[in-house]
């Protein structure tokens, strides 16, 4: 397993149930660890697989996909 | 004291099409909430609208208003010389770019509270990191960019050429700050700009001498287009040097005298005034890409991916400081959305294959996707039409006949490859042929699109046409 840390920037969340929908989104993906969301910040925090899933992957997740609102950068890998 | 570290989400280098075009798609994709620098000097809006596209066309269009009432072309219609003042036509075009840059650049990022603007040049320090560097040449701020957008564009350049910077010269970036207009003018570079703003002087009344290095004008279009442009041009007045290069440029009683290299040895040149249109180069050399890891080609531009990913993570560029082969606004902003958008995750990519180029001259010139030759060399055969507007309705009925439009198409299906035209509203109607390339059309499916008769656009489908008939026997209402 190749462990990697990646940093989120969220845009869209506006309350707890958005960080419980990105967080469930996010952990749904193939090759995803952990995440942790913080909607004070707009900022996710995922640990990943990086040899079942590349950084560039986790932002065409449903979450961030329309119709969802929400939308992503990566801020650090 | 060092300036404390400011984060944002994007940092953007530069504040002109491509720059403005990508913040406002970021901040649109964010809903407003991406933190975004914008860095850059001079005024906001860059190239386009202070020193390009605008002015260039607004001089273009009051020009033709002057000289067209003195040269009728219908039966009747007499020569008129329009009364104007070159100064105040020159006041209105500084005062019209001064309320376009208002309006299109400085009042819209005013209503983006998102977008920090920093007054500056950008220095990257590392992938992340970019120093401000003020008119002073001192550090006024210190930034990091979860992503970066290089879109520094570019600035016009001048070759070695002895005795130039002593006699003095004019640029596409100087010549909008003209009082007088010189009895004469020589003009370094025959390409879109040297003809536009050329042309623009002729039709006031200068003289105006092109000195250009190839034989021949415009070496992206079709040779067709190149001579009928020259042609249609030198019958207006105009005078050029083709094959020729520059040897030295003095000061003279009245002017400058350029020494020019032809295949008739040394000649010289008198003008009143000179413009140096030779080209431009990237605006990289400040940037310190190194530091960043960004690559570029021997001419400094910034090499991309067609996702406008540069070679360095997290880093994209857009604009005229890319790596490319068409320089121009409509792609700049193009390529500022391509690049926002792949920051979100999507797979954007540029399609440099249907971006149509224009030079307003007039007639203007217009072009999309590939040349006969172009095609040929890649294919080894191909399919091409010449169209004369000689025989299209209305370009006979306003007396307006010197244009051609030819199109090629790959023999095996017929689907159009490219379209190049040279009529008097070719940057209107060139889009036909961009939908064409882009949607791979065939001629069949141009002709069997209505047409306005009598119109330009007719011109269009009659060229398809001219793939299966002989245009001569053909009655205009035949379709
Ligand atoms: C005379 C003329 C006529 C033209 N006519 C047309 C036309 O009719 N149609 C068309 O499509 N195109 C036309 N063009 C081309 C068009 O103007 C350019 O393609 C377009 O403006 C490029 O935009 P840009 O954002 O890449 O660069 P620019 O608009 O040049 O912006 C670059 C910005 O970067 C800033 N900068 C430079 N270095 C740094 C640094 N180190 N850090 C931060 N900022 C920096 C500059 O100050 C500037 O604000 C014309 C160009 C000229 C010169």
């Amino acid at each position: 397993m190749d462990k990697k840390n990646v940093k989120l920037r969220i845009y869209g969340m506006t309350c707890d149930d958005c960080v419980a929908t990105v967080t469930r989104g996010l952990k749904e993906q193939d090759g995803v660890l952990d995440v942790k969301v913080s909607l004070k910040e707009g900022v996710g925090d995922v640990m990943l697989d990086g040899e079942k899933v590349k950084p560039e992957d986790l932002l065409k997740n449903r979450v961030f996909s329309k119709p969802s609102h929400y939308k992503a950068i990566i801020t650090d890998q | 004291m060092k300036n404390e570290i400011q984060k944002f989400d994007l940092v953007i280098l530069g504040r002109g099409a491509a720059a403005f075009s990508a913040a406002i798609k970021a901040s649109e994709m964010s809903d407003g909430g991406m933190t975004i620098a914008m860095v850059g000097t001079g005024p906001l809006g860059g190239t386009c609208v202070n020193v390009g596209c605008v002015p260039s066309k607004y001089l273009l269009e009051a020009s033709h208003a002057v000289f067209n009432p003195s040269h009728p072309r219908m039966l009747g219609i007499f020569e008129t010389s329009v009364k104007h003042d070159f100064s105040e036509v020159m006041n209105g075009l500084r005062s019209y770019v001064a309320h376009a840059r208002d309006a299109k650049y400085a009042q819209v990022i005013e209503s983006y509270s998102n977008v920090k603007l920093f007054n500056g040049l950008g220095k990257f320090v590392d992938r992340k990191t970019v120093m401000i560097v003020g008119q002073d040449g001192k550090e006024s701020a210190t930034v990091l960019g979860s992503n970066i957008l290089i879109a520094t564009g570019s600035s016009p350049t001048a070759p070695p050429i002895e005795g130039l910077s002593d006699a003095g010269f004019l640029t596409s970036d100087t010549i909008w700050n003209l009082e007088d207009l010189p009895g004469s003018f020589a003009i370094i570079g025959g390409g879109a700009i040297g003809l536009e703003i050329g042309q623009a002087l002729l039709h006031f009344g200068s003289k105006v001498t092109i000195i250009e290095a190839l034989d021949s004008l415009l070496p992206q279009t079709e040779p067709e287009i190149g001579y009928a442009l020259r042609a249609g041009l030198e019958k207006e007045g105009m005078k050029f040097y083709l094959r020729a290069r520059v040897s030295r440029v003095s000061k003279s009683a009245n002017g400058k005298s350029i020494h020019i290299i032809t295949h008739n040895g040394e000649e010289i040149v008198e003008a009143d005034e000179l413009i140096v249109a030779t080209g431009r180069k990237a605006n990289t050399e400040f940037l310190n890409l190194a530091a960043a890891g960004v690559d570029t080609d021997p001419r400094g531009l910034v090499l991309t991916a067609n996702t406008m990913k540069t070679s360095a993570p997290g880093i994209y560029s857009a604009g005229d400081c890319v790596s490319k082969k068409l320089f121009l606004e409509t792609l700049a902003a193009r390529e500022g959305v391509v690049a926002v958008s792949n920051m979100f995750g999507e797979d954007m990519k540029i399609d440099y294959d249907s971006a149509t180029w224009a030079v307003f001259t007039n007639p203007q010139v217009a072009g999309v996707g590939m040349t006969e030759n172009e095609f040929s060399k890649k294919n080894g055969s191909c399919s091409c039409r010449v169209f004369s507007l000689e025989n299209l309705t209305k370009a006979s009925i306003i007396g307006e006949t010197e244009g051609i439009i030819k199109i090629t198409v790959d023999p095996k299906d017929n689907r159009i490859v490219g379209m190049h035209i040279m009529a008097p509203n070719a940057t209107d109607i060139i889009t036909e042929g961009a939908y064409a390339v882009k949607n791979r059309y065939t001629i069949d499916d141009v002709i069997a699109t209505s047409h306005i008769f009598p119109s330009f656009s007719e011109g269009i489908k009659l060229a398809s046409q001219s793939f299966i008939r002989d245009m001569s026997k053909m009655a205009c209402c035949v379709e």
